[in-house]
């Protein structure tokens, strides 16, 4: 603190050393108050391990998005993904969150997410219906999911498949989401 | 290093001596604690900015969510509770401390010149903070503060000339919801924090420039730092303590049952310190055409005279006006006190108040129960469907409105008031509903149909007493029967006799037989007459007994062939067509007769 002429007849140095002390820990105190549960508050999506998400599913996380003969050999197809989800404070009913594209060779049938691994956005089909293809920033994958340009960091996130034994099997898929932008293949808790 | 960065900076900015300015004001005759009530009331305002700031980040300001985000701060995020809390407790402490603040100033005289202005800004900034009690009570979009709410803006509505459009402006239309809330959550954190920041920047220059009012005998100064800081840091710790205990003590701010417009009950009250006014109006002398004289012009009255006190001194000679307006900050003060004592005393006496704050208290605690209930949440509709779709809730809300003045729920009918203006309960003339549908139910109607729970109470409905009379059925075999007529409840939608009677289950039931023999006598199931041809009395279809589709039909059209249209009209249950009983109370009815319901965790308040 500058030295001020008023300081001239204040009490003893010591009473003012305690002044002045008590003062910014008085003042500490008040912040500490007000910003310890301000940013524990800020930090509640960390903090909290509860994460809100969809449990619409089965149990064992797998729903039935079609049957087999709902997939023409080698063309890809996009099913809706149905889930109840917790947005905060509100519980929606069952209804569509997400989108699955799914192609078949034979008896077997592929499932992707049609979230682009580079930034999130929808994934839909090339100009010629040849390749994936993101519109955002022109991410594109061959039909087995694999990259063929520089722009996503890993090929499209496959969902595990699980075929019914019925003579048209109907076809069950666990749905996830994945964190983007990095080479691997990381759920989101 | 350190002060060759602290030069350069204050080369640049000057803060050197900004501080000085600001730290080494001369204080008038020394450090005083008279004079830390200022700061104490800056402090509430901060604490108000910060956790006002955070709650902003987490509130959704619409009818249909602002409710859930509130429940969503107090009870899942973290720490959400107490900054709601300290907001809370910070906005009374803010009404109390510029209370103290202006008493003190009043009993130092600083209103008088030539700090006359400064005077008028702290009256300006006592109008806004009540604007912001005003306006965040709304907020939450609880009961508490719609009801509250809409009291005041009503108040405002009879102001003359300007009132209805004031009112309308105000409330954003002329009903309340999405746009009252926009509108309030706009005044509440933008226009009247700006206005507040604005204002004390004024009030506070202007004190510096005239300095605090130090007492005749005091002499010579001493810098405001550090003695005078300490003491406003005491002081403002004291009133962050203080907000912390009763936020901590309180668990937070109270959160009432979502806002439903519907309520006919509701026991509304204004925040603590607006009961003087509020009682004021409850006054006789205040009543009808008189009503602008307590809710305006009284109040009108005491802000004109307290901005007048600076100007008293001018007309008077300085120490009467100084008395005076003592005198009448003090006579206003207990005759608050008295009128907030009788408010409490009044509703403390009144049992329908009680028992409607208790129905409110088990409202809010369903509500709250139910929002944090896994297998329920705030649904997409909007908060107050919180309640709207509960069936143990508003089930029963409607059962005892629309059923109950002459069926009983579990031995209980409606409460009425009679002629006499006394609460009485209604005489049961129709079976008891509770468990209807139910094997227990049919179980005890085989038993004995004329106990009151089932046909005692209605003597046009004799057939099954007659029955009772020559059935030979054994206990065992009643059960059989009991158990085969309870399983129609299980009867779908679009299923026909016939699909029913092709099921396995039904048609290797133990009680089928039975059924055929003794109750197809009278009551026929199907035109086929499989199940018995009935006719032998009249009687009505028992197929689906205790489904949605039969109890449905059942209360539609009870004068259906198929259910009581053999009785005489005046005996039959009246029909309750869409206009009296919508789709929506139809299912939460049938809900909560059915016990398709969340239920309360043990030791929950119920409703009577």
């Amino acid at each position: 603190m500058g030295q001020s002429p008023a300081e001239e007849h204040t009490a003893q140095p010591s009473r003012r050393t305690f002044h002045a002390v008590a003062s910014v820990v008085l003042g500490s105190v008040i912040g500490a108050v007000l910003s310890i549960p301000g940013v524990a508050f800020i930090l509640s999506p960390i903090l909290k391990s509860k994460n809100a998400g969809n449990d619409g599913s089965a149990a064992d996380g797998f729903q039935v998005l079609g049957k087999l003969s709902d997939l023409e050999e080698g063309v890809p197809k996009v099913f809706p993904v149905l889930g109840k989800t917790k947005d905060a404070w509100v519980q929606y009913p069952e209804e569509p969150i997400g989108s699955v594209w799914m192609i078949r060779q034979g008896k077997a049938v592929t499932a992707f997410s049609a979230e682009c691994p580079h930034l999130g956005c929808a994934v839909s089909l090339g100009p010629e219906g040849k390749t994936f293809f993101c519109p955002c920033h022109t991410s594109t994958f061959e039909f087995d999911g694999k990259p063929k340009n520089a722009v996503p960091p890993r090929g499209m996130d496959t969902l595990e498949v699980k075929l019914s034994a019925a003579e048209d099997p109907e076809i069950r898929v666990k749905f996830l989401r994945f964190r983007t932008a990095i080479p691997e293949k990381t759920p989101l808790a | 290093m350190l002060k060759q960065l602290s030069d350069w900076l204050d080369d640049r900015t000057g803060y050197k001596h900004l501080l000085h300015e600001t730290l080494d004001e001369p204080v008038k005759g020394g450090a005083r604690w008279r004079y830390v009530f200022g700061s104490a009331v800056t402090t509430a305002f901060m604490i108000q900015l910060v956790t006002g700031v955070l709650l902003m980040t987490a509130y959704s300001p619409s009818s249909s969510t602002a409710w859930g985000s509130v429940y969503y701060i107090s009870y899942e995020m973290v720490g959400g509770w107490f900054i709601r809390g300290l907001h809370h407790f910070g906005a009374q402490a803010m009404v109390v401390l510029l209370f103290l603040h202006l008493l003190q100033v009043l009993i130092a005289g600083a209103y008088r010149a030539p700090r006359e202005v400064n005077w008028w800004l702290g009256m300006v900034l006592l109008f806004i903070t009540l604007g912001f009690s005003l306006t965040g009570y709304l907020l939450p979009w609880d009961q508490k503060g719609y009801w509250a709410t809409k009291v005041a803006t009503n108040i405002m509505g009879i102001t003359p000339l300007v009132g209805a459009e004031v009112q309308k402006v105000v409330v954003g239309g002329s009903e309340y919801g999405n746009q009252t809330l926009t509108r309030f959550f706009g005044l509440h954190v933008g226009v009247l924090p700006g206005l507040l920041v604005m204002t004390l920047a004024a009030h506070i220059a202007v004190f510096r420039r005239h300095g605090v009012t130090a007492p005749k005998h005091a002499t010579g100064s001493e810098p405001f730092w550090p003695k005078q800081v300490f003491m406003d840091a005491l002081a403002s710790s004291v009133v962050v303590g203080v907000v912390a205990f009763f936020a901590i003590a309180e668990r937070g701010a109270p959160l009432d049952a979502p806002a439903e417009p519907s309520s006919s009950d509701y026991p509304a009250r204004p925040e603590w310190y607006f009961l003087s006014l509020f009682q004021l109006l409850k006054n006789p002398a205040f009543a009808g055409e008189n009503e602008i004289i307590g809710a305006i012009i009284v109040p009108g009255a005491i802000v004109a005279a307290l901005m007048a006190f600076p100007l008293l001194g001018r007309v008077l000679p300085g120490k009467l006006a100084h008395f005076l307006a003592c005198s009448l900050v003090f006579g206003l003060v207990g005759v608050a006190g008295l009128l907030t004592m009788q408010a409490l005393d009044e509703d403390k006496n009144n049992a329908d108040f009680q028992a409607n704050r208790v129905k409110a208290d088990i409202a809010r605690q369903r509500a709250l129960f139910l929002a944090g209930h896994p297998k329920a949440g705030v649904p997409p509709e909007g908060s107050r469907y919180v309640l709207l779709n509960d069936p143990l809730h508003t089930g029963y809300e409607i059962l005892q409105q629309k059923c109950l003045s002459c069926h009983y729920y579990d031995g209980k009918g409606a409460m009425e008031r009679g002629p006499d203006g006394k609460l009485a309960m209604t005489r049961q003339v129709a079976p008891d509903l509770a468990g209807f549908g139910s094997l227990a139910w049919i179980r005890g109607l085989l038993d004995n149909p004329a106990d009151r729970k089932f046909f005692g109470s209605t003597p046009q409905c004799g057939g099954m007493q007659r029955w009772k009379k020559s059935s030979k059925l054994k206990p065992d075999e009643l059960d059989k029967v009991a158990d085969f007529v309870a399983s129609f409840a299980t009867v779908k939608d679009d299923e026909t006799p016939q699909d029913w009677l092709a099921k396995e289950e039904v048609a290797n039931h133990p009680g089928l037989e039975l059924f055929k023999k003794d109750c197809g006598r009278c009551h026929m199931v199907d035109p086929e007459g499989s199940l018995g041809e009935g006719g032998e009395e009249e009687a009505p279809n028992l197929f689906g007994w205790g489904s949605n589709r039969w109890m449905d039909r059942m209360i539609r059209h009870p004068e259906a062939v198929d259910r009581y249209g053999f009785m005489d009209a005046k005996d039959q249950m009246p029909a309750f067509d869409e206009t009296e009983l919508a789709d929506r109370e139809m299912n939460v009815i049938l809900k909560f007769l059915k016990g398709e319901y969340i239920s309360n965790p043990p030791g929950t308040a119920q409703v009577e």
